[in-house]
């Protein structure tokens, strides 16, 4: 199954990038959680990653595309299962207790969205991509997204849209679609205001356009995720020696705000390398769709791509206070076994196909 | 529509390109936020960190304490505990004072109330809620902050004021409390301690010291992680007093076996150093050092016998016989009469058509200055008076000190009065009637004085002219050693005659050591000299009209004095509130005396005679007689009856 020549084909750059991410990631955790073992679950979770990086690297992407729909099924199943038997923790239902670890299947959902959905557009015959298309992969999207948004975890959820239009778009979905959409989007925004959103869920809205307005309550997370940064300046703090996340103004400083850790503690410069090392990762997965030997591997890796990316941006946007607050964590930085194993393995598929771009 | 499979993929490279670009775009749109945030606005952000996670919390500087002129401590600082709440650490007030009053057994309402009254002021600025907090109030919210109970309540150590017990010269000290708003400024900051009365008021400036400030981290709940800088308060100076603290408790001592309020200004008659200063009945300076509670405050105000009245610098009373001194003064000194000029006395003499009585039926014979004064015959009396005319009374008044202020380093004094024609005129619009100045003569009449102005007029008498300033700060330690304060100037050096002098120390000198109304300060070989007087508080026909109200208007006794006759050392004025007679006063001047001499002699101290003295049966030849009207304007002779 794994040829010797295909090792030469792996992207050892991005790779390499990947792992750096990890190491910052860890770097920050040890900080912000003041040395406690935090940092050696995040190695144990980057560990299992790899494992997994590996396993999905192994595995011919095409065989994998083929089991997508018991992929599928199977993580639905793990998502229903967990609505009614998952570990509560914060007032929502989203992990299975292993003992040892907690799993958190919405993580994987993601990656098996973003299987089946290249499997259904990649399978299609039809040029471009037609409503009827688009139906199905809105269904096939819509399963999980309303399973997970029931646990709550909208932010989560929310991680699969971004998989369906980027592999949508890709496989060539109208562009007047996407209008079409938008216009629904704007419109339906004040009904989803006055029906949809929970009230502490507006709140958060309304701090995000006025933080000092409320600056002790909703607001506080925005107005001090922006303090954090600001005060980092050029160089930042230095290493633990961050007052805003040191001190807890911030609130899960190793968890949805490790970007503003970094950026208090090494300042302009750190961000600087963390965005830089992101965008490569980015930039060269895309070039990996671009080299993909089949339509098949693009929308695969489009589909990881796709949460990933919508994940990265959100993240080091609130976490400079420029989105309002989402428990949305960073991918390869924040804290948290479910993610990293999920999001390397995503990798995993990324590399996959970038290596067998040559292999029939 | 068919397209090729070479179509097809371009047209998914050209998508896969534009999105490309477009997470390049957004990436360096969030380096551009990420530039603004951290470099443009760096400055910004950066103070509201360090304002989120250091505090500048102010430490209390002790205030300078106070010697008495031998080096004894007399005011000294103790350590106190503060509890207050600061309420940018609170997350729920309502939550904290239920939880604290029930931690330090206090009133929630009160709780509540102290954190409404604050409300307006900005979070940082700590609530006191307890001043001087127990032990066992401390022991409580301590260990209740330790499990983050109670995060934003603040327990302070801090010096608090300690002064001497049993109120000891409490008018003289003053007390401390909060600056108030008009007192901010000049290195005063808003509930800072400063003085309200008294030295502490006086000299507030030397003895308040300079608060430090300790700049601490604190994290999000505010506890306190580390200091990063301390500046230490600055004790203020020491200062050494003029008082004596033997003498001092000498006269509050003698007073309390005597058995009534008043007040006593006791000095060196040749450079105006206080040596005791008693108001009574006085308040507990230390009632107000960490807070006066208000049902202590307004117990003190609506105190009928209004223990937070100055006496010696506040109170005005009619000085009656005392006044005796300044006519035989002014009569010697202006030359109208010699000592040995001689009236005859047959309990009574007509002025002005009107019938003056003395107070002794069958009057005194002819009695010349020196028995004049020690019978304080009020013939003889009348007729200098009328010789002098008012205004050189006035002139002479004036030149003993009994006008105006004294001049003492102390707040709020107020202006001793004695008439003369150009004031009545200004003041009612009309003239001087000759018959007023007979009333005058005798001390009655509008003539209104404080203790300490009878204190530097008999100082003044005392020192053979010089009208001195009386003063209570003898030295200042301004960091390098005690340094003397110099002695305030004389303003009007007088030398009196010779023959002036002389009488008047004879005629005094009898009135304690020969048939007079002083006795009972006699010391045998100290010569001291003195004389009695009443300051009536209601004519006796206004006694009858206000009869059966409830008020005492019984008549205040006085006694100044100076020891010994010939070079006095120590001069002062006893002023017995409603004793009625004012040789009552002498015991106590004769203690102050009597101690003053043991010290200065190495003697043990004297101690109070065991049993009060009976009270003497005979008249009263100080009481005021009654006088007869004079003119219809007149009726304003009889001090506080006009109506």
């Amino acid at each position: 199954m794994f040829e010797r020549r295909l090792f030469y084909h792996v992207d050892w750059a991005m790779l390499g990038a990947i792992l750096a991410l990890c190491l910052i990631g860890l770097v920050q955790i040890y900080s912000a959680t003041g040395g406690s073992g935090l940092y050696l679950t995040q190695l144990y979770g980057i560990a299992l990653g790899l494992v997994a990086l590996l396993a999905c690297l192994t595995i011919d992407y095409r065989s994998l595309a083929d089991k997508s729909h018991f992929i599928y099924l199977g993580i639905v199943g793990l998502l229903v299962f967990v609505l009614f038997f998952g570990v509560v923790r914060g007032g929502s239902r989203r992990w299975i207790d292993f003992g040892a670890l907690n799993l958190q299947p919405s993580e994987f959902a993601k990656a098996a969205v973003a299987l089946v959905l290249a499997k259904f557009f990649g399978d299609s015959r039809r040029a471009a991509v037609t409503s009827s298309d688009l139906l199905v992969a809105g269904a096939l999207t819509a399963v999980p997204f309303l399973v997970i948004a029931r646990q709550p975890d909208l932010g989560t959820a929310a991680t699969l849209l971004p998989v369906l239009f980027i592999v949508a778009f890709v496989a060539g979905m109208p562009m007047r679609i996407f209008g079409i959409l938008a216009i629904v989007a704007v419109l339906a925004a004040p009904l989803a205001w006055t029906f949809a959103l929970q009230d502490y869920q507006k709140e958060r809205v309304s701090a995000f356009l006025d933080p000092e307005a409320d600056a002790r309550g909703a607001g506080y997370q925005q107005l001090q995720a922006r303090i954090t940064t600001g005060s980092g300046g050029p160089w930042g703090k230095g290493f633990q020696k961050g007052t805003q996340g040191q001190l807890r103004f911030l609130p899960v400083a190793h968890n949805d705000f490790i970007f503003s850790v970094l950026a208090e503690e090494h300042g302009f410069a750190g961000v600087i390398a963390a965005l830089g090392l992101y965008l490569f990762v980015i930039y060269r997965a895309i070039g990996a769709a671009r080299l993909a030997k089949d339509r098949l591997g693009a929308y695969l890796v489009l589909g990881v791509l796709a949460s990933f990316t919508f994940q990265v941006i959100y993240n080091i946007a609130m976490s400079a206070g420029l989105a309002p607050v989402k428990g949305l964590t960073l991918p390869l930085m924040s804290y948290g076994g479910s993610s990293m194993i999920a999001t390397l393995a995503g990798f995993g598929l990324i590399l996959n196909v970038r290596m067998r771009r040559f292999t029939n | 529509m068919q397209v090729t499979q070479g179509e097809n993929r371009k047209r998914i490279d050209e998508r896969l390109v534009a999105l490309q670009v477009a997470v390049i775009v957004v990436f360096a749109a969030l380096g551009i936020c990420f530039w603004v945030l951290q470099i443009v606005q760096h400055t910004k952000y950066d103070e509201m960190a360090e304002n989120n996670h250091q505090r500048t919390l102010a430490l209390r500087a002790p205030r300078g304490m106070l010697f008495d002129r031998n080096g004894r401590l007399l005011v000294e600082n103790r350590h106190s505990f503060t509890i207050s709440i600061l309420r940018e650490h609170s997350q729920d007030l309502t939550r904290t004072a239920r939880m604290l009053s029930r931690v330090a057994g206090l009133d929630e309402k009160q709780v509540l109330q102290a954190i409404e009254r604050h409300r307006g002021e900005p979070s940082y600025r700590p609530i006191v809620v307890v001043e001087d907090a127990t032990l066992a109030q401390v022991a409580a919210i301590t260990a209740r902050r330790l499990d983050f109970e109670l995060p934003d309540v603040r327990v302070e150590q801090v010096p608090t004021r300690k002064y001497p017990t049993d109120a000891l010269a409490a008018h003289l000290f003053g007390y401390v409390s909060q600056a108030n708003e008009s007192q901010v400024g000049d290195g005063v900051a808003l509930g800072s301690i400063v003085g309200q009365q008294g030295i502490e008021r006086v000299y507030n400036t030397l003895l308040m010291g300079q608060d430090g400030a300790r700049r601490v981290v604190v994290n999000s709940v505010g506890r306190e992680i580390s200091t990063l800088e301390e500046i230490p308060p600055v004790q203020g100076r020491r200062v050494q007093l003029t008082i004596d603290y033997d003498l001092q408790k000498a006269a509050e001592d003698a007073f309390r076996h005597a058995g009534f309020n008043g007040a006593a200004l006791i000095m060196d008659p040749r450079n105006g150093e206080v040596l005791t200063y008693t108001s009574l009945p006085s308040y507990d300076p230390n009632d107000f050092a960490a807070g006066i509670n208000r049902a202590t405050w307004a117990a003190l105000n609506t105190d009928k016998l209004r223990p937070l009245q100055n006496r010696v610098i506040q109170g005005r009373y009619s000085p009656g016989s005392i006044f005796k001194i300044v006519i035989a003064t002014a009569a010697l000194e202006e030359g109208i009469a010699t000592p040995d000029f001689r009236v005859t006395c047959n309990g009574g003499a007509t002025f002005f058509g009107r019938y003056y009585k003395c107070h002794l039926k069958g009057g005194h014979g002819s009695v010349d200055m020196r028995h004049a004064i020690e019978k304080s015959c009020n013939v003889y009396f009348y007729t200098l008076g009328n010789m002098l005319g008012v205004d050189r009374i006035y002139k002479w008044a004036e030149k003993l000190g009994l006008a105006g202020k004294t001049g003492i380093d102390l707040p709020n004094e107020q202006e001793s009065l004695v008439p003369n024609t150009e004031w009545k005129l200004k003041r009612t619009g009309e003239k001087w009637y000759a018959g007023e100045t007979i009333s005058v003569s005798i001390g009655q009449g509008q003539v209104s004085v404080t203790p300490a102005s009878l204190a530097v007029m008999i100082s003044t008498v005392a020192n053979g002219g010089t009208r001195v300033t009386p003063h209570v700060i003898k030295a200042v330690d301004e960091g390098r050693g005690w340094t003397e304060m110099p002695t305030p100037a004389v303003a009007d050096p007088v030398a009196f005659k010779p023959t002036t002098l002389s009488a008047l120390r004879d005629g005094l000198w009898m009135v304690v050591n020969a048939a007079g109304t002083g006795g009972r300060a006699r010391i045998p070989g100290r010569d001291v000299a003195g004389k009695t007087g009443t300051a009536q508080v209601i004519s006796i026909e206004g006694r009858a009209r206000a009869r059966g109200s409830g008020l005492d208007l019984r008549d205040h006794g006085w006694f100044v004095f100076f020891a010994p006759r010939d070079n006095p050392e120590i001069a002062g004025v006893i002023f017995g509130e409603h004793n009625e007679h004012g040789y009552l006063g002498a015991p106590i001047a004769k203690h102050v005396i009597e101690t003053y001499f043991a010290k200065k002699d190495g003697a043990p101290l004297p101690a109070l005679p065991d049993q009060a003295p009976p009270a003497r049966p005979d008249e009263d030849p100080d009481s005021p007689p009654a006088l007869p009207p004079i003119a219809v304007a007149d009726n304003q002779l009889a001090v506080g009856s006009r109506q």
